[in-house]
């Protein structure tokens, strides 16, 4: 108990004494941590774009007769039951017409005096979120080819291969540089803790003579770092949410519309916890480090 | 009982500081380690505390052989000994009081019984009227005192001292040397690492004297040579 005393009295103490060391690495954290954060923003929007337009992804059997009731009913309930399948809808000759027409807008009277017969009946298939991909299209086409009456299916093989690209670029960019901007930070907080501690060897050398074991002198440089760790993570939340609120949110709004700026949400709270904790991680190692070179008994 | 068993020690950069020393020294004992610079006082002294490893002997305190302590064993070790150092190593930022206090605190004691022997220690040394000072507002003979005061507080087993007076005036450095003799009368053994011929005369003591990393002579002020462990086998 009067060892946990002495600890929190010397964290607190040091920071007092070194205000503007103290300063440098919470704002050093700050900044640092606030590029992650904002980097995590975007990386979690563009997903969160790119699962909207995942939705899109369908698969389209073109029939080349219009399947009797019973057949129809048939096929419905068996394609439903397919592992990848969301949902799945009968677009009938007419409906197909009058959808064609639609998107033809100002030129629909090109279709004046054409039956709806010249476009095929269509089963469009929408798939399950986790079979949105090639190899989860193609894993519903090899099942649905077990049926003769399918053989002409429409489901956007190129935009499927560029989405896929895209989706694997965007994880690859997201995981080096989030990487790369971990290591960066833990490279810059624990050079300026190195700095405190350098300015603080005497201490260090006295501890070590007067019988302090490592684990005692370590203790509040590693509470220290914890400490201006964490508040330097809450700042960063603070200075990313403004970000968010005045550059994406506001920005956005002015630049597109209202609607596209309401899709982008700041970082979820499990998000904005991993970032404190973060933080707390990168001060106490940040502090272990140099510690390990000047603490030698 | 302290005993070295050929001690040497060459530092990484291959200059050889101290070439096998042997040599006992009883429990209550008072020491001089002297000789000129470079003769190896202060590296005698770091091995004694372990700040240094020696390339080759074995160093034997009590019953505890400090030549194979590691990491903790060596704080533990370190409990037992006092330290008083020529540019007296107190903390600035922290008061008279905490400097002290310290060495009590690595221990885990209670503030109360902190407090009472710090308040205690610092009048034996008659600085209780300057606890709540720093070092750097007092004088020289003044910060030596608080950290003699740091070095007993823990009432060693040994204190070890490194040109203690060197920084001090003949006045304060007769002092200092007065309060080493009331300490090794409680039973504390001393050993002082010095040049300072005019104490070795004022406090004659068991002179050690090394000259490029050797003994050349250890006479007690009776001119008698301390058996050394050759002789007594």
């Amino acid at each position: 108990m009067e060892r946990l005393r002495y600890f929190i009295q010397r964290t607190i103490f040091s920071m007092k004494q070194s205000p503007l060391l103290c300063s440098a690495t919470i704002g050093t954290v700050a900044i640092a941590l606030m590029l992650l954060s904002f980097f995590t923003l975007i990386v979690l929007n563009v997903q969160n774009l790119t699962k909207q337009w995942s939705r899109d992804i369908q698969v389209v059997v073109y029939l080349d007769q219009v399947p009797s009731q019973n057949a129809l009913e048939q096929w419905l309930e068996e394609i439903g039951t397919y592992p990848e399948v969301e949902q799945v809808t009968y677009v009938s000759q007419h409906e197909a017409f009058e959808r064609f027409r639609e998107r033809l807008g100002q030129n629909k009277d090109l279709l004046d005096g054409l039956m709806p017969e010249i476009l095929p009946a269509a089963l469009e298939i929408g798939l399950k979120e986790n079979a949105r991909s090639r190899e989860g299209t193609e894993s519903l086409i090899s099942l649905l080819k077990s049926n003769e009456a399918f053989h002409n299916f429409r489901y956007g093989q190129e935009w499927l291969d560029r989405y896929d690209a895209f989706i694997f670029l965007l994880q690859l960019t997201g995981t080096l540089a989030g990487g790369f901007l971990i290591f960066a930070t833990l490279f810059i907080i624990s050079n300026t803790i190195k700095l405190t501690i350098y300015a603080r060897r005497d201490e260090l050398e006295i501890m070590g003579l007067i019988g302090a074991t490592p684990m005692f002198i370590k203790a509040p440089f590693m509470a220290e770092g914890a400490f201006q760790g964490t508040i330097g993570a809450i700042l960063a939340l603070g200075g990313c949410h403004m970000l968010y609120y005045f550059f994406l949110k506001k920005g956005l709004a002015a630049l597109l519309t209202t609607a596209a700026a309401e899709n982008v949400h700041f970082l979820p709270v499990s998000v904005q916890g991993g970032v404190v904790l973060t933080g707390l991680l990168l001060g106490f190692i940040g502090s272990l480090l140099p510690l390990r070179k000047f603490v030698r008994i | 009982m302290i005993q070295l068993f050929n001690v040497g020690k060459i530092y990484q950069n291959g200059a050889p500081a101290l070439h096998d020393i042997s040599m006992k020294i009883p429990d209550g004992d008072f020491v001089y380690v002297t000789g000129s610079s470079g003769a190896g006082k202060s590296t005698l002294l770091r091995l004694l505390y372990c700040a240094e490893k020696p390339s080759r002997g074995q160093i034997l305190m009590g019953e505890r052989n400090t030549t194979r302590l590691r990491g903790r064993n060596v704080s533990y070790l370190r409990r037992d000994i006092g330290f008083v150092f020529q540019d007296f190593k107190l903390l600035n930022s922290r008061t008279v009081f905490e400097n002290v206090a310290l060495p009590l605190q690595v221990q885990g004691l209670s503030r109360h019984e902190i407090s009472t022997r710090v308040y205690q220690m610092l009048q034996y040394v008659g600085l209780e009227y300057k606890l709540q000072r720093k070092p750097l507002e007092l004088s020289g003979g003044e910060q030596q005192r608080v950290a003699i005061a740091r070095a007993m507080i823990v009432n060693p087993r040994l204190l070890l001292a490194d040109e203690p007076t060197g920084n001090l005036d003949h006045e304060l450095a007769v002092e200092i040397m007065e309060m080493f003799t009331r300490i090794n009368e409680t039973g504390t053994t001393v050993l002082i690492a010095t040049h300072d011929k005019e104490m070795l005369e004022l406090f004659p003591h068991r002179t050690v004297i090394l000259h490029a990393g050797n003994i050349v002579s250890d006479i007690t002020p009776e001119g008698v040579a301390p058996r050394t462990e050759q002789e007594e086998n």
